[in-house]
Order: C-alpha cells, then sequence, then structure tokens
C-alpha cells in the first residue's frame, strides 16, 4: 500500500458543475436564438394578425389558425406537394448517392478527379443553381428544351416549369441532382469501414457480387443509411431555395410546399399568426423527425452500453 | 400655347404660367377636368406633346420656398431610409443622389441626417420589423401602396402637403388618393409615373403590320400577337403571369381596368373599396384576352407563368418578342443590354434598339387605364421612432425632397416628378430632352389608376390576381370559374380569412 494517498475524486456535483458551466454559453446562445423564437413563433400562432393591424392589436383566437389551417384545401395540396417533393427527393438522392458511392469505393484512373467532379453541385451555391436550371428548363429559350428541338425529339420546347403536371417533378431533378453528392459523400465513409476480409470471406463462400451487396455491404451501411435519409429528409423538408427561385411555388401552387407557403403567408401575405401556427406544424413534423435521428445514431452507443 | 393647351391648365395664360406658383393652379384651376378625369387632367389635353410644351416655363427658387417652411438655420437631426441607387444604377442616378446630398447640406447645413440606403426587395421587411421593435426611421421613402399598411397599424404620423408648404392640388390626386387611409393623409408622393407599351417596329413590319402603329384596343392586341407569331415565328406579346411578383399586376390590371373589370371598384370615380369586380364582364374579357393568347393563339411566351419582366427584355432585345408593356427606363435597359452584347447578337440588339417605339396602352371597351406608380415620403409616429422624432427636420427634408426641383431630379431616369410644378420646370425640360419616349410615358399619366388603398392589396394583387391568371391559362379552370375563385379569396380577404 503506497504512503501517498491518491487525490481524492471532486465530489460528483462539482463535476457536474463545471461540465454545466462548459455547456451553459452554447445552452444560452441556444436559448436566445432558438429557444425564443420557439416560444414566440408558437405563442404567435393562438393569435390572428391581419396586416391591417399592429401587432399589439393581435386578436386572440385560442386554435382557431390550426382548425383553419388543416381543414383549407390549400393545405392539403401543399401537404401533398410536400409529401411528393420529400419522398422522391430522399429516394433518388439517396440511390443516386449510394451508386456513386459504390463505384467511388472501387479503385480505378480518375477516381480522384471523379468524386471532385461528382462533389460539384453539391458545393455549388443554391441560389446560383436553381438560376442555372431555370434557363436550361426555360420553355421558351431553355437549353434543354433547344437541344429536344434540335434532335428532332420534340417539335417544340418542352414545357418543365410552365405546366402543372410536370413542374414538381423537374424541381425533384434539381433536387436530387444538388444533393445526392451529400449521400454520396455519407456512404462513401461508410463503405470505407466494411471490412475487406468480409468480402474476401463472401467470395471463398461463393458468394456473387449481388449478394456480397445485399449480404455484406447493406448492413454495414445500415446506421450511415439511416442517419442519411433522414438528414436528406430534414433538408427537403426545409427545401425553399430551388422551388423558391425557380418558380415561386406555382403555377397555381403546383410546387409549393410547406416551407414556400409560410415564408408566402408571412413575408407576402403580413399574416404572421397563420405562417406561425403553419410553422407550429412543421416543428412537431421535424421534431418527430429529430427524435428518430437522434435514435439512429445513440442505437450503437445504448447497445454498446447494455 | 393653344386654346387646347392652356385649357388644360385651367385656364391659364402663358405669363401667369411663367410667373412661377402654378403649380397648384394645374389642377386645382380645372374644376371641369377634377369632375371629368379621376386624375384631374384631361387624358386628351395631356398628350407627349403638351408635356414637351409646358417643360421650362417655370422657374424655382427651392431654398426660398423650404426656408417658409422651417428656417434655413434650423438646427436638428434626421433618420431617412429609402431604396436609393446600387452598384446596378446608371451613373447618372448615383450623381444626383449625390448632388441631392450635398444640396440639402448646404440648404439646411445644421440638419444631421443619417441615411439608410436599402435594397428594394429588403426594405419592407425591415421596416416592418424596425416599426414593430420601435426602431423605425423617422422619414422614409415607400414605393405607392407600402404606405397604408403601416397608416393601418397606426405607425405613421398624420402629414399633409400643407405640412410642408404645398396643397393637395400639386399632387395627382390619384397620387394624393394612395397616401390617404380613412380619410387622413400620410405622406408627400415624391414620384410618380405610369407605364406605356413598347414594340419592335421591325417585327411589326414582317408580320405586314404597320410598324409605327400600336395596337388601338388590347382586341387588337390579341390580333397582332397572333399575326405576329403566325408571321414571324416569334412571340407577340410579353405576357407576365407570374404569382409573387409586381410585374404581373402592373401588366395585367391595365388590361382588366380597359374592359371595365377591376379588382375592387378603385377603376371608378369615387372608388369605396368595397365592391368586388374581380367577376364581372369586364374582368372576364379580360382574363379570356390573356386565355386566348396564350393557349388558343401560344403567341406568347409559354414561360409567362414564371416569368417577370426581367424574363421579357431578353427576347426582346434578341428580336423574339414584339410588344410588352414597358417602364419609362426600359429604352435605357435595352440601350444598356444592347452596349453590353458582343458579336452578332450585338447587331441585333443595335438593330433592336433602333426599332424600338413607344405608344400608349391601348384602349379597352370601357377606357385606356395604366397602374398609377410612384413612391411616397412618409413620417413614422413618434411611438415606433428609434429616439426622438424631430418633426421640423422632417419637414424641413420633405419640403426640399418632394418641391418641383428635386422630385423632377430625383425621378431623372425612371419617373417623374411628384409635384405637378416640376413638370414646368427646366430640368423636366432637360430630362424631355435627353430621355427618348419620355413624353409618351409620362402621356399615360392621366390614365393612371392606383391599386387599391387598402392594406390587403398586396395580398390581392401578387397573390389573388396571378392565380387567377394561372388557373385560366393551365386550364385549371375555366375563365368564368377563376374569376369566381378570385372573387371569393377577396371576398374571404376582406372578411379576415386566410
Amino acid at each position: 500500500m503506497s504512503l501517498l494517498a491518491a487525490p481524492k475524486p471532486p465530489p460528483r456535483w462539482r463535476r457536474l458543475l463545471a461540465d454545466y458551466a462548459y455547456v451553459a454559453p452554447a445552452l444560452g446562445v441556444m436559448l436566445l436564438v432558438i429557444g425564443y423564437p420557439i416560444y414566440d413563433t408558437v405563442y404567435l400562432s393562438f393569435f390572428n394578425t391581419p396586416p391591417s393591424l399592429a401587432m399589439e392589436d393581435k386578436i386572440y383566437v385560442g386554435l382557431d389558425n390550426y382548425a383553419r389551417i388543416l381543414a383549407s384545401d390549400s393545405f392539403r395540396e401543399v401537404t401533398w406537394n410536400t409529401f411528393i417533393w420529400t419522398v422522391f427527393s430522399t429516394f433518388f438522392a439517396f440511390l443516386l448517392g449510394l451508386g456513386a458511392a459504390l463505384s467511388l469505393n472501387r479503385e480505378f484512373i480518375g477516381r480522384g478527379l471523379m468524386r471532385g467532379v461528382l462533389l460539384v453541385p453539391y458545393v455549388v451555391s443554391g441560389v446560383s443553381a436553381a438560376y442555372i436550371w431555370r434557363w436550361l428548363y426555360h420553355s421558351d429559350f431553355g437549353v434543354i428544351g433547344a437541344a429536344s428541338v434540335a434532335l428532332g425529339i420534340t417539335d417544340r420546347p418542352f414545357n418543365f416549369l410552365d405546366n402543372v403536371d410536370t413542374v414538381l417533378p423537374s424541381l425533384i431533378v434539381v433536387n436530387v441532382w444538388k444533393e445526392f453528392s451529400f449521400a454520396m459523400i455519407m456512404l462513401l465513409a461508410g463503405l470505407q469501414t466494411v471490412p475487406d476480409q468480409l468480402y474476401r470471406a463472401a467470395m471463398v463462400d461463393g458468394a456473387g457480387p449481388w449478394h456480397r451487396f445485399w449480404h455484406v455491404t447493406m448492413p454495414h451501411l445500415k446506421s450511415v443509411t439511416i442517419v442519411t435519409v433522414l438528414l436528406l429528409l430534414v433538408a427537403n423538408l426545409n427545401s425553399f431555395i430551388i422551388p423558391w427561385i425557380m418558380t415561386g411555388g406555382g403555377p397555381v401552387g403546383a410546387s409549393d410546399i410547406w416551407i414556400t407557403a409560410i415564408y408566402q403567408l408571412a413575408f407576402e401575405r403580413v399574416r404572421f399568426g397563420i405562417a406561425s401556427a403553419y410553422s407550429v406544424i412543421l416543428f412537431i413534423v421535424m421534431m418527430a423527425m429529430g427524435y428518430f435521428y437522434v435514435k439512429a445514431l445513440t442505437r450503437r452507443d445504448e447497445a454498446e452500453a447494455r | 400655347m393653344t386654346d387646347k393647351e392652356q385649357a388644360a391648365l385651367g385656364g391659364l395664360t402663358r405669363r401667369q404660367l411663367m410667373g412661377g406658383v402654378a403649380g397648384a393652379g394645374l389642377v386645382a384651376g380645372m374644376p371641369a377636368f377634377a369632375q371629368t378625369s379621376r386624375t384631374g387632367v384631361d387624358a386628351a389635353t395631356w398628350t407627349p406633346e403638351f408635356v414637351s410644351s409646358i417643360a421650362g416655363t417655370v422657374q424655382v427658387d427651392t431654398a426660398a420656398d423650404c426656408a417658409k417652411v422651417v428656417p434655413l438655420n434650423y438646427k436638428g437631426r434626421l433618420t431617412y431610409w429609402y431604396v436609393g441607387p446600387n452598384e446596378a444604377s446608371p451613373q447618372i442616378d448615383k450623381d444626383i443622389d449625390a448632388q441631392f446630398w450635398a444640396a440639402f447640406a448646404k440648404t439646411y447645413p445644421n440638419i444631421t441626417v443619417e441615411k439608410q440606403n436599402l435594397d428594394y426587395n429588403q426594405m419592407l421587411n425591415k421596416t416592418r420589423t424596425a416599426a414593430l421593435g420601435n426602431a423605425a426611421p423617422m422619414v422614409a421613402k415607400f414605393p405607392i401602396l407600402w404606405g397604408v399598411e403601416f397608416a393601418a397599424k397606426g405607425q405613421l404620423s398624420p402629414f399633409k402637403p400643407e405640412d410642408v408648404g404645398f396643397t393637395m392640388a400639386d399632387f395627382w390626386p390619384g397620387a394624393m388618393k394612395s397616401v390617404t387611409w380613412q380619410g387622413k393623409t400620410y405622406g408627400i408622393p415624391t414620384n410618380n409615373e405610369t407605364m406605356a407599351l413598347t414594340w419592335n417596329a421591325a417585327l411589326f413590319a414582317a408580320a405586314g403590320l404597320d410598324p409605327e402603329k400600336p395596337p388601338a384596343t388590347w382586341d387588337d392586341l390579341v390580333v397582332y400577337s397572333k399575326l405576329i407569331k403566325e408571321k414571324t415565328g416569334k412571340n407577340g406579346y410579353g405576357l407576365v403571369a407570374r404569382t409573387n411578383a409586381g410585374n404581373t399586376p402592373f401588366r395585367f390590371m391595365p388590361q382588366l381596368w380597359a374592359y371595365g373589370g377591376g379588382a375592387l371598384d378603385e377603376s371608378e370615380p369615387d372608388p369605396t373599396y368595397k365592391k368586388i369586380m374581380i367577376n364581372n364582364e369586364g374582368s372576364r374579357a379580360a382574363l379570356q384576352a390573356s386565355y386566348d393568347m396564350y393557349v388558343r393563339d401560344r403567341s406568347v411566351p409559354v414561360s409567362a407563368l414564371t416569368n417577370t419582366q426581367t424574363e421579357n427584355q431578353d427576347p426582346f432585345i434578341a428580336g423574339q418578342l414584339a410588344m410588352m408593356i414597358g417602364h419609362p427606363s426600359e429604352y435605357a435597359a435595352m440601350l444598356d443590354r444592347a452596349k453590353k452584347a458582343t458579336g452578332d447578337d450585338k447587331k441585333i440588339a443595335d438593330a433592336v434598339v433602333a426599332n424600338m417605339r413607344y405608344g400608349l396602352i391601348p384602349k379597352g371597351a370601357a377606357r385606356r387605364a395604366v397602374v398609377f406608380g410612384g413612391s411616397n415620403a412618409h413620417v413614422f409616429n413618434p411611438k415606433v421612432v428609434d429616439g426622438k422624432l424631430d418633426m421640423d427636420a422632417a419637414r424641413a427634408f420633405i419640403a426640399f425632397s418632394t418641391g418641383p426641383e428635386w422630385s423632377t431630379k430625383l425621378a431623372w431616369t425612371n419617373s417623374n416628378p411628384g409635384h405637378l410644378t416640376g413638370f414646368r420646370t427646366s430640368w423636366m425640360k432637360e430630362r424631355l430632352e435627353q430621355i427618348r419616349f419620355l413624353n409618351v410615358t409620362t402621356s399615360m399619366l392621366p390614365n393612371g389608376i392606383p391599386f387599391p388603398v387598402v392594406p390587403i392589396s398586396g395580398e390581392i394583387m401578387n397573390i389573388v390576381v396571378p392565380d387567377m391568371m394561372q388557373n385560366a391559362l393551365t386550364k385549371k379552370m375555366t375563365v368564368a370559374q377563376a374569376t369566381d375563385d378570385a372573387a371569393r379569396k377577396i371576398k374571404g380577404l376582406m372578411g379576415g380569412d386566410l
């Protein structure tokens, strides 16, 4: 037994106090820039704030804003658009990202260059991308339309953005182009953690490419897939730049999604009360997704803890 | 001066005009016109020639006029927000802005001005936020309809022309209407403008039309547009129908009013803004004309549903579009585009500029109409002003900036003086000599109709009206259904619905 006793660890409360002191500044900033706006948005959602009234004259309407939103035709239309936009954007961005990641995970000449090229859409500013695509798609003078006419595919430029049936799919294409690189990076990082010996063992056991992909690669990508999909879902639910710049939600609301509808209500129509209620609904959806995101992130930690 | 011109000026003789203070008399001395014309000026007389004839007939002394309002040695402080020249503005705008501030400092050397030159797209939201946080400026210059929202919320101080030594009759009645809320005046018009029809004479000739004659009526315009498309393959008329874009109502409402329609009753001599006219026969006829061009004849850009006027300028300068409703500054914008073009593009652009013409916007069954645009100066309510409102400094500044001299100079490239005497100054004469077609766009002023002066006007014009157009043009609804749907939405908005 040593004559010198080991220094006594500080009491638990003191350690906790220090921990809290470290996170307090960040917590304070969060409360100020996130907590207060959330509180104020929820508070405002119970009031009617027509453009003709000053904010201090707002009228308390209880849950009326929520009832009006949920009962309105436009909400159903916008929600359906948001669903289509989010699901298809996420699905195709993930699929394309997975394909690109699988390709880039193999050794080939020019892999580094290809990786750089495929990252370009992700690093291009959203506003620039939206304007460029708007001109590519332009119904009268767009490059795509001109090319299709020149090649004899169509007799007049295809109407991408000024048609209620084609506008949303056209915007989804742009969105997928913009964000598949993100999925690619995430999945590529995941692929590089798959032990090589597992592939070799599978090959010894006679597993073909498909079986190796399905039974070796995909199980190892499960966690990163969940996180990537959740992040894409959240990003797509929050999308604003592409639909707003390219179409402003039109024509006739065919490309209006939740965020553009909220923006329009708040800043074009100056109806902060109803826009707040809309935001709270979106917030609840996002919180639910956030819950699953955190669960996915901490699943491994919990398993290890057990 | 012809008898007709003299009559238009309310019976004033040339000597009286040269005498000086006839700005008030220009409108006030014309009771007959005031009764027959909503702007107080006889549209038949206020021709391009007439506008040119009165320019340069009056001398003004701004400092002397201002001294009668607030002594020139007054010591004070002013905060001021406005949309001034930016990087993209022509050099002349920047020079005039600098000259203005230098001249004000010279006239009122003891008034300190803290000014903010804001981006147009940011100013409204920034001012709304500032007013909510009691951090508004003392004075702001707003585009014509922004003020009503602030007035309705009690965030503006009542402020009338008499507060700065002018009279109501010094300004267009339409402009005064735009600063009036529930019978009280809340600002002074700084500048006013109206648009006109611009066309490419070469495309008219190629389509077998008289290159120097614009369509006289909107029905003619539909026919011209179709002919041009058929004969040249180019788009006839630059229809604009994007939602949430100010360009859309500025181009569609003149058509709607011309056919006898309206959103509310804003086109009536004494509007109440309580009567919905968006689904009357005239409104349906106007929408039908747009439908005919877009759906039936395919004679306008397919991209009209997502286009703003900016997207019309490129095809126009490229010789791919024959007609559009243009701002007074459209010619300068085209010149600018032509200067930037290179190679073969430059040849085409130069040819388009040479063939560019301006004419009156077509008539409809009911009238000839155009949106009455411009800006107003407002004084904020002391309750929402950042610091203490210095009313005398505000009065001095507004008297100086909205008087005949500076309301003319500050509107140099893209508008017209708000103060009617400005039309008779030497600076107006200089503008008319420098800016091609300015006399044409200016002569549309008596046909100007302001958008309804109600807080929901923005929603009606930027959302309901474009939605109505898009519902019909995408065939989601019939023309009648689209107008009825718009009427239902306006009724809902008036009743406080979503």
